[in-house]
């Protein structure tokens, strides 16, 4: 009666639908789930706390020897706080600082690889607070190990994700001079384009689907310091996907890209309905500098000034 | 054979596509007064809106157009050959073979405007070769079941080898392949519309040429070969070309999924039994649902654009399920 049920249920149209669905599915159960519990005498003595609200243990009495890093963020900070040689872990993609590179190799930092973890002995563990990863947090945290769950969206979220990780591994004194010294660049590049005119800027990050940056990445605040304003700030998403014909209705004064994503946007004659491609404004960001929001944040600041206004200097 | 009330329908069909095809230039994110518009197109006014109208929306709405026009002709001409209502464009492997030729395009970093079409035409060619290949290795002579099965197995284990992929890739290149996978025409620029109408007008004519052989071949196996029709040779060739058909929609679109299931069940719907008839009617509204879901896709929620196949989808169901009543 009804002969399209015996349809195949495998193609990959019902597939990517099934898998959005079942994406949104979980994230909405996700951010429905309690906050870890708060033991009232930790509250009492101020004790810091990660982002999901789990205490952090001060590294001072049992200083953690063996540390895995399941971000590119977290890996660099260790790095800069002098705790690199700790490290028994990284994901696939920490590749800075270069010393990085000969930390083994554990595999993706999201759902990450929970026996390939253990069997590196950590006694701690420091991964992004994304809802993909609770479960490999509580099997660690089950397994005694001490767990810190850090989110590196903004800029505002990187002192204190240095503070707590300089505590955890005791070293304090090296994680304030680190946040003071970005703080006091940013603050100075903030303070010296502040008089010079804004340019709007459009950043791409990704075509097919065309993904630029929203008011919920800490490169939209990057932009703001380094005197400019992202075309796209009104968007809460940390990565909104946009239509082209809606970038040249906004008109931004410069598209920042990527060297591979300028070049195309320079060769696709699609592009070429934006103004600023016309005028030729596309400017190439050093993506492996300002690609996450950690220890060079300051040097990025500075490379994104110098960019965006021509002959600015720090 | 053709009731009277078939030409006030395509006359119909006809003016709904043109009167859709005005709204989709005209409508956007910056909404065109549709006096402004030739003005627009002839490159006169604010610069804005003349870079908008000629190097986005005139390529994307004709891409549209063209995508939906091949689904459209292609399902009709697959479920005339195969007998089976539920034969569409994508069936004998040709989205399986696509996406995991997009997928390893986009993985390799292959992801310019000429690879990944080039790449997904490829991999569809190489599925429906597979698919011809298998079922005469099965012995399925003019047998359409065994060729439709040999589409679904192939198109399972093209399914595989994608979650296989795309199980160790970065998440941006999973977000790209996936949004691929869910079909757009706004990537379009004139070099692939001129690609697309090109197979559209050797594909859609060498269709209604067969037309005719297609009318019999749809009477059945027996009956065709009664009337005189090497059915294996013409049933071949009629899903090569149906094949290559979606395959270069593919290429130019993504996968735009339920226009080539319904649309000629639509046709069919308004009476329309002749094949020479069935596939420009499924042209046309072919033609009209996707240019009209694309609008749709593009105003709905700005700035953003909903994937394409997504909104085909959603509106051919209704569609769909009204003739399905029908036909009780």
């Amino acid at each position: 009666m009804f002969p399209f049920l015996r349809r195949p249920l495998l193609r990959p149209l019902t597939c990517a639908a099934l898998a959005l669905a079942l994406a949104l599915a979980c994230g909405a159960t996700a951010c429905r789930e309690p906050r870890s519990d708060t033991p009232s005498d930790a509250r009492a003595t101020h004790v810091p706390r990660d982002d999901w609200g789990n205490p952090v243990l001060a590294g001072t009495t049992r200083v953690p020897a063996r540390i895995v890093s399941l971000n590119p963020a977290s890996t660099e900070i260790l790095f800069a706080l002098g705790a690199g040689s700790r490290l028994v872990g990284r994901t696939h993609w920490d590749v800075w600082p270069p010393q990085a590179v000969a930390v083994p190799d554990l595999g993706p930092g999201l759902r990450p690889n929970v026996e390939a973890v253990l069997a590196a002995h950590p006694d701690l563990v420091v991964l992004y607070a994304s809802e993909d990863n609770r479960a490999a947090a509580a099997r660690l945290s089950a397994a005694g190990i001490h767990v810190i769950a850090l989110r590196f969206d903004r800029i505002s979220g990187f002192d204190s994700a240095t503070t707590l990780l300089g505590r955890a591994v005791g070293l304090s004194d090296a994680a304030r001079v680190i946040t003071d010294s970005v703080r006091r660049t940013l603050a100075h590049v903030r303070a010296s384009t502040d008089s010079l005119s804004r340019r709007t800027v459009f950043w791409h990050v990704w075509d097919a689907p065309l993904i630029t940056i929203g008011a919920g990445s800490f490169l939209d605040d990057l932009v703001r310091i380094a005197g400019g304003r992202n075309v796209y700030g009104d968007l809460q998403p940390a990565s909104p996907v946009v239509s082209l014909e809606d970038v040249a209705r906004r008109d931004p004064d410069v598209i920042l890209a990527g060297p591979e994503g300028a070049a195309r946007i320079r060769s696709d004659p699609a592009w070429r309905a934006v103004r600023a491609v016309q005028r030729d404004d596309v400017l190439v960001v050093d993506t492996t500098l300002v690609g996450r929001p950690s220890v060079r944040l300051g040097e990025a600041a500075v490379s994104l000034a110098r960019l965006l206004h021509p002959g600015w200097s720090p | 054979m053709v009731s009277r009330r078939t030409p006030v329908l395509a006359a119909a069909a006809l003016l709904a596509l043109a009167a859709l095809t005005l709204a989709a230039v005209a409508w956007g994110s910056v909404h065109i007064p549709v006096r402004a518009l030739a003005a627009a197109v002839a490159g006169h006014g604010d610069p804005t809106t003349v870079a908008i109208v000629r190097t986005l929306r005139l390529p994307r709405v004709t891409l549209a157009l063209l995508v939906g026009a091949a689904l459209g002709m292609s399902g009709g001409a697959l479920q005339a050959t195969l007998r089976n209502a539920l034969a569409e464009p994508y069936l004998l492997g040709v989205s399986g073979g696509a996406a995991v030729g997009a997928v390893l395009a986009t993985v390799a970093g292959l992801r310019g405007p000429f690879m990944l079409p080039l790449a997904a035409f490829g991999g569809a060619v190489v599925a429906i070769v597979a698919a011809l290949l298998v079922s005469r290795a099965a012995g399925g002579r003019a047998d359409p079941r065994v060729l439709l099965m040999a589409g679904v197995i192939i198109g399972a284990f093209a399914n595989a080898a994608i979650m296989l992929v795309l199980a160790g890739a970065p998440a941006d290149t999973v977000r790209g392949a996936v949004w691929w996978m869910m079909g757009s025409v706004a990537g379009a620029d004139w070099r692939g519309v001129a690609a697309m109408g090109a197979y559209l007008a050797v594909g859609g004519a060498l269709l209604l040429v067969w037309a005719r052989e297609i009318d019999i071949l749809a009477l059945g196996v027996e009956p065709a070969a009664a009337l005189g029709v090497d059915v294996e040779r013409s049933a071949r060739r009629v899903y090569l070309v149906s094949a290559l058909l979606a395959a270069a929609t593919v290429a130019a679109a993504g996968l735009v999924g339920f226009v080539g299931l319904i649309v000629p069940h639509l046709v069919r719907g308004a009476g329309v039994r002749r094949h020479r008839a069935l596939l420009g009617g499924a042209a046309v509204a072919g033609a009209a649902l996707v240019v009209g879901a694309d609008l749709i896709a593009r105003v709905a929620r700005p700035p953003m654009d909903l994937p394409l196949g997504a909104v085909t989808a959603v509106l051919g169901v209704p569609f769909f399920l009204v003739q399905l009543r029908r036909l009780r």
